[in-house]
């Protein structure tokens, strides 16, 4: 089967061009439509970084001395009990207003529509465009068979009954062209660009994991209780258990540069834990912490091991 | 808020991981591309063309694996793998895109 050359040259590389520069619109009015981004207040920085701070100190306490780690441990609670670095000090159950009173909750629901409508208005546009000029015949041979299940929505508008699957309409060169240009845009745009309609699609069902979303969102978009989460973090903490990172390290060196069997580690080990247990008999801990505790160094011994 | 942190977690930065695996994503796909370009000059049609783009993608994963990363990859990635698989479905579409166009092109148009 031949097709006219004229096909090629007024339809096919026509259609692949309009969709690379209106990727490249969409990525440039997307980046004047977000403007720069806004910078968080003070207190709200301080809140996130505070529990960011609180992580730290559970993943890497084991670095620090334990003295050292006692007394961030101890300041840390006292300060999420207190609230101190809460935004409003008053922790009281204040009665919360009205969502969409709240400007930046209102900013957020403004950005995601933003970005909807620069993701929806040039694919309708471009696809009703292709479909009113350029329906109705076949523009190209894919170079790969497909099943006949395709034909309705590859061949739509031809009526051949015969012809091969992997002759297409121009409506299945549009969508290869959509699915095949994201990496075109991220060499010509650089990565994070915004003419990326499956990124978009990511970011919709997945908003709110990221920091875009704010700080101070849920998942949902409502803002949330930030006593409560300062609360939990507060427990999380309390449930951290200090283990030097550096103890008995001469002997660890030692076996790791086979001067001495790993037998040795393992005694030493089963030594602690002994000596471990005795001492929290005698210690007055309070109910739940202590076995909770005591799982959370089992299981950071066996990880230990594995490294 | 990460309620469980897991301290291997701790031995790789974040910011590098996500850099490096952009940079893998941008060598692959011009990379595709030009296997696609390949590919449709060639005129390979069916199985004989991802068959060229499986063998193409390893032979750049083996020279990333072996000259950039030498054979350490698991300093640079979570999972020393993932120098093999990062970005090849991301690449499978622009190769088709352009294997495909060049195919249309040479092959079928006269």
């Amino acid at each position: 089967m031949l097709l006219d050359p004229a096909i090629r040259d007024w339809v096919l590389i026509p259609i692949m061009i309009v969709m690379v520069l209106v990727g490249v619109v969409r990525h440039q009015v997307t980046v004047l439509l977000n403007g720069t981004p806004k910078k968080a207040d003070l207190k709200s920085a301080r809140e996130t970084k505070a529990l960011q701070r609180c992580g730290l100190l559970r993943a890497h306490g084991v670095h620090i001395p334990e003295h050292a780690f006692h007394g961030r441990k101890a300041f840390l609670s006292e300060a999420f009990e207190k609230g101190t670095y809460l935004k409003e000090t008053n922790t009281g159950n204040k009665p919360r207003g009205n969502v969409m009173q709240d400007p930046a909750y209102v900013e957020t629901m403004m950005d995601g529509m933003k970005k909807n409508m620069m993701n929806i208005v040039p694919q309708t546009v471009i696809m009703g465009w292709i479909n009113f000029f350029f329906s109705g015949f076949v523009l190209v041979k894919l170079p790969f068979p497909l099943t006949v299940r395709f034909k309705g929505m590859l061949q739509r508008g031809v009526e051949t009954h015969d012809m091969d699957v992997s002759w297409v309409s121009s409506l299945s060169w549009y969508f290869l062209n959509l699915f095949g240009l994201q990496s075109v845009f991220t060499l010509i745009l650089g990565s994070g660009h915004a003419a990326d309609a499956m990124r978009d699609m990511q970011a919709m069902s997945t908003m709110g994991m990221g920091a875009a979303a704010g700080p101070n969102l849920s998942p949902t978009g409502q803002p949330q209780d930030m006593h409560k989460i300062f609360l939990a973090e507060k427990e999380n903490l309390d449930l951290t258990e200090h283990e030097w990172g550096l103890e008995n390290v001469e002997t660890r060196l030692l076996v790791k540069y086979g001067k001495k069997p790993a037998s040795v580690l393992l005694d030493q080990k089963k030594a602690k834990i002994a000596k471990l247990a005795g001492r929290q008999a005698t210690k007055e801990f309070a109910a739940v912490a202590a076995p909770s505790a005591a799982a959370a160094n089992a299981s950071r011994k066996k990880g230990r091991r594995q490294v | 808020m990460s309620a469980q942190i897991n301290p291997d977690d701790a031995l790789y930065v974040d910011m590098f991981i996500a850099k490096n695996a952009q940079t893998m994503n941008f060598i692959r796909s011009s990379y595709s591309a030009v296997l696609g370009l390949a590919a449709g000059t060639l005129g390979l049609t069916n199985l004989s063309g991802f068959i060229f783009y499986l063998l193409g993608s390893t032979f750049l994963s083996v020279l990333i694996f072996v000259l950039k990363t030498k054979g350490q990859s698991g300093l640079y990635f979570r999972k020393s793998l993932d120098v093999f698989t990062e970005g090849v479905t991301g690449g499978l579409f622009s190769y088709i895109l352009f294997w495909t166009l060049l195919y249309g092109i040479i092959h079928v148009y006269d």
